[in-house]
């Protein structure tokens, strides 16, 4: 059973907003360790510099989108298993469907709750402390 | 609960921001810019605006957002062709979506009935074929139920019901532990890092040597240094002072590549460096490498990427062999440089990542980036502290020299620095308060598309200069005037499309809104391609209203600018937009309270241009200050393009009052500024004087005759309206260093008064009196 406060965890999204309540609810959560970026290309340089347990991204994203983030990171070796969940809205199904194909770890459907959030991560890491 | 209404703040400003990229976006689309990139920002804007709303259960914005959302999407995905019509109705839309947002913020109402209308519209250009007749939409408002929303104290939304089944497929979340993660990491060896310096010969001329280097990476962690010597000539081929050799070192360290950059700061320039993660191997030798077909080192150690794909994260059958995809598909250089230069295979495996251009174009800077915001009232108030420093500098300067002391003492010595470092604080100060005009120009599209459409005409705005900076306090009040000009130039400017055609031109207008800067002002210009001004009729009703006299005689221009005069209105009929209580002339003088002006001149037949100019700052200005039949005035530094000493030949007498002063190969009209300002009643022979040669606004040039100059000096800008009245010819007032209060010049105000002045027989009311 991991600790919330041990994981690391990158908020991807181009969204202030967004990155804003996602970060609100991983504190309440647990987590202690959360970093953000805009958009995937900043994300990867992020990971890269200094690799995370958990990143939560957005999809549609400039310059680089959720999609290309993950195989991005899957073709990193030193960041390939970082715990990918994908935030999506209901009409994705598609796009979830190539996450999937690219190894995602997870996805959670916007809107969702804290709980819903947290649900999504314990399925990935089991059940959090 | 207050991080979430803070949140809900941010959401708001963002929403700000939004809307514009919203606007930009569809403006782009309307100029023939409909690419991929383009329509999926716009179609981002609209998503992002929908989600953070959704998240607050702002419910009519959110069903509004989603309407429109889904047109867009079908846009994106090219099920709808994106014709100038329905980027128009886009525009249309966004205009709503920005009134449902400002409903939402509590600031104003959304019109129901146009709401539900241009959902209806919305939806019949999704899908053409289930299209109801519009007019049975405003009975039944064609929503669709409101994606979820949700109380604001849930996350985002409050469904508990949805699950994966939602989406209709089998999924098994991939599991994984921290630890597993973590042997990736030490096994990519994370703390490894290669640094290849290259030294220039110019790194040993400075005295500088790689041992020192080498030994100040080995403090960083254990160092196996790697000599190439390969490109050292025989020695009779040898320069002495040449660099030749190279070296790559192993560098172990927990430090990150900031630490061991620090290293060669100070060879910065005179030695090639890169620094990568990971062992060995260049981005070069690895491209190289690979183009060779090799299987190089660096792949070796990272297997995964190319050969087997050991199933990186516990395999489940719904993901088969997932890693093994993106690298081989690509068949880029990405695989191999990754471990490497983290940057390079970016742009390469990222198939929708957007054109370099763009991306730069659009650098807003992320999170971790350093972006501060600050409450404006902060900087307001160490803007008006600087200004006391300014004023407390200067009247120490000036006390030390009451007392005597030599320029080059200590004392004085210290004092220029102080000044130097005030002026400093001053300019770093004011530039956190500068800001693009774009946040007032970016509401400007919507304001002509209403104008317009309430006038019947058409226009098309073009703007330029969106990212000419100016103080925040001018920002503010750039709004009013702007407006003003632009409903001026489409209800009075512009032709209807018919009387265009009838005159061979576009019966679409063109309206253009421009920002520059020009001689330490801000200039905005409005100019349209209509009619221009009718300089018959506007006489003839200025005379008819008892504004000017008949029988005096104006050029051209001045009877353009008789539309600033209180009271004066060309208009046949009173329109809604422009003829109503507000006049020109208010705008003329709320320019001029700023030490703005704002003037027109227009073509028959091709259109006018108002132009306003305004300093860049109300908060302190560069003067020259001078004496005046005993008075201390500070004559703006922006105006004056020299100062001398008239020599009695270069003075000539033109008419019965009149002088001019015959500067190098010109004539420039003589001003006695005491004259013209009322401190004397006769002028001194200029030759015992100071002249200072200034350029108006217009360009036009005079000789300002002073008494004595005193100095050039930065003066913060007190306004004379707010605390006493507006005085012609005088722009602003200030504190001078020994606490006396000094008036500022306004250049061009003392060149018009002048022409104003006797040589003319009968006396012009040009400008009303007080």
């Amino acid at each position: 059973m991991p600790q919330a406060s041990s994981i690391s965890v990158l908020v991807v999204d181009d969204q202030l907003t967004m990155r804003a309540l996602i970060r609100n609810a991983l504190q309440q959560i647990g987590f202690k360790d959360i970093r953000e970026a805009p958009d995937g290309e900043e994300a990867l340089k992020n990971l890269l510099a200094k690799p995370a347990n958990l990143v939560i991204s957005d999809f549609n994203m400039p310059k680089m989108d959720g999609l290309a983030l993950l195989r991005a990171v899957r073709s990193h070796p030193p960041i390939r298993q970082t715990a990918f969940v994908m935030l999506t809205g209901r009409a994705d199904r598609e796009l979830v469907q190539r996450a999937v194909q690219f190894g995602v770890n997870n996805y959670c459907v916007k809107p969702f709750t804290v709980q819903g959030l947290r649900d999504k991560i314990e399925q990935v890491f089991g059940q959090l402390t | 609960m207050d991080e979430l209404e803070a949140i809900k703040v941010t959401f708001f400003q963002e929403c700000e921001e939004l809307l514009a990229d919203l606007e930009g976006g569809l403006l782009a689309m309307q100029d023939g810019n409909d690419d991929g990139d383009t329509v999926n920002a716009v179609f981002r804007a609209v998503h992002s605006i929908k989600g953070g709303a959704g998240a607050f259960g702002l419910e009519p914005l959110v069903r509004f957002a989603h309407v429109f959302e889904t047109l867009l999407d079908a846009v994106r995905s090219n099920e709808v062709p994106a014709t100038p019509d329905l980027v128009v109705t886009l525009l249309r839309a966004s205009d709503v979506l920005a009134d449902h947002v400002s409903s939402a913020r509590g600031l104003g109402v959304v019109d129901e009935a146009v709401s539900a209308a241009m959902a209806a519209e919305l939806k019949a250009c999704t899908d053409p074929n289930a299209a109801p007749a519009p007019a049975a939409v405003v009975e039944a408002p064609v929503f669709e139920a409101a994606p979820v929303a949700a109380p604001a104290e849930a996350l985002i939304g409050a469904d508990d019901a949805l699950d994966d089944d939602d989406l209709g497929f089998d999924f098994q979340p991939m599991t994984i532990t921290i630890d597993e993660q973590a042997a990736d990491v030490a096994a990519a060896a994370g703390n490894v890092w290669t640094v290849s310096i290259r030294p220039k010969s110019d790194l040993y001329r400075k005295a500088n040597e790689t041992a020192l280097l080498l030994r100040e990476l080995a403090r960083l962690g254990p160092i196996e240094a790697t000599l190439d010597a390969s490109a050292i000539p025989p020695l009779d081929m040898l320069d002495a002072e040449a660099a030749y050799a190279t070296w790559t070192v192993r560098l172990e360290t927990e430090e990150d590549e900031t630490a061991i950059r620090e290293v060669f700061e100070f060879v910065d320039g005179d030695c090639d460096l890169e620094i990568t993660r990971g062992e060995g191997l260049t981005p070069d030798a690895a491209l190289a490498a690979l183009l060779a077909g090799d299987a190089p080192a660096a792949v070796e150690a990272a297997p995964a990427v190319v050969a087997e794909a050991p199933a990186p994260v516990v395999v489940v059958e719904a993901a088969p062999e997932p890693v093994a995809v993106a690298p081989v598909v690509e068949a880029a250089p990405a695989p191999v440089a990754a471990p490497i230069a983290p940057a390079a295979p970016v742009a390469a495996s990222a198939p929708a990542a957007a054109p370099a251009a763009k991306a730069q174009q659009i650098d807003v800077p992320g999170p971790g980036q350093s972006v501060i915001r600050v409450d404006p009232e902060r900087i307001d108030r160490l803007i008006d502290l600087v200004g006391e420093l300014v004023i407390n500098q200067a009247m120490l300067a000036q006390r030390v020299g009451e007392y005597g002391i030599a320029p080059s003492s200590n004392l004085a010595m210290g004092l220029d620095e102080l000044e130097q470092l005030t002026r400093e604080i001053q300019d770093s100060v004011m530039a956190i308060r500068a800001q693009p005009v774009k946040s007032v120009f970016q509401r400007m599209p919507r304001l002509v598309r209403e104008v317009a459409s309430m006038t019947g005409k058409q226009a098309r705005l073009v703007m330029d200069g969106e990212n000419t900076e100016v103080d925040k306090t001018v920002i503010e009040r750039l709004s009013d005037p702007i407006t003003h000009m632009l409903r001026n130039a489409i209800d009075h400017g512009l032709e209807s499309p018919e009387e265009r055609k009838a005159a061979g031109k576009n019966p679409e207008g063109v309206v253009k809104l421009a920002a520059l800067h020009r001689s330490g002002r801000i200039v905005i210009e409005v100019s349209d391609d209509g009619k221009g001004i009718n300089r018959e009729r506007v006489h003839s009703i200025a005379i008819k209203k008892g504004l000017i006299s008949p029988e005096l005689q104006l050029t051209d221009e001045e009877i353009d600018n008789l539309i600033f005069l209180p009271g004066f209105s060309t208009a046949d009929k009173i329109s809604d937009v422009s003829g109503r209580g507000v006049g020109m002339d208010v705008v003329k003088r709320s320019v001029q309270a700023l030490g703005g002006r704002i003037s027109i001149t227009s073509r028959p037949g091709q259109g006018s241009t108002f132009t306003l100019s305004l300093p860049l700052t109300l908060a302190v200005l560069d003067g020259m200050v001078v004496d005046v039949a005993g008075e201390t005035l500070v004559v703006p530094l922006a105006a004056i393009v020299e100062s001398l000493r008239p020599k009695p030949e270069e003075v000539r007498p033109l008419g019965p009052v009149g002088s001019v002063l015959a500067v190098r190969d010109s004539f420039v009209p003589l001003i006695d500024v005491g004259l013209t300002l009322g401190y004397r009643e006769a002028s001194p022979p200029p030759t015992e004087g100071v002249v200072l040669l200034v350029e108006g606004e217009d360009g036009s040039r005079a000789a300002l005759v002073a008494d004595a100059i005193h100095g050039q000096r930065q003066v913060v800008i007190k306004s004379l309206e707010q605390n006493y009245q507006q005085v012609d010819g005088v722009a602003a007032a200030t504190i001078l260093g020994d606490g006396r209060v000094a008036l500022i010049l306004d250049v061009d105000a003392v060149i018009s008064l002048r022409r104003r002045e006797p040589p003319r027989p009968v006396e012009p009311t040009l400008i009303a009196a007080e």
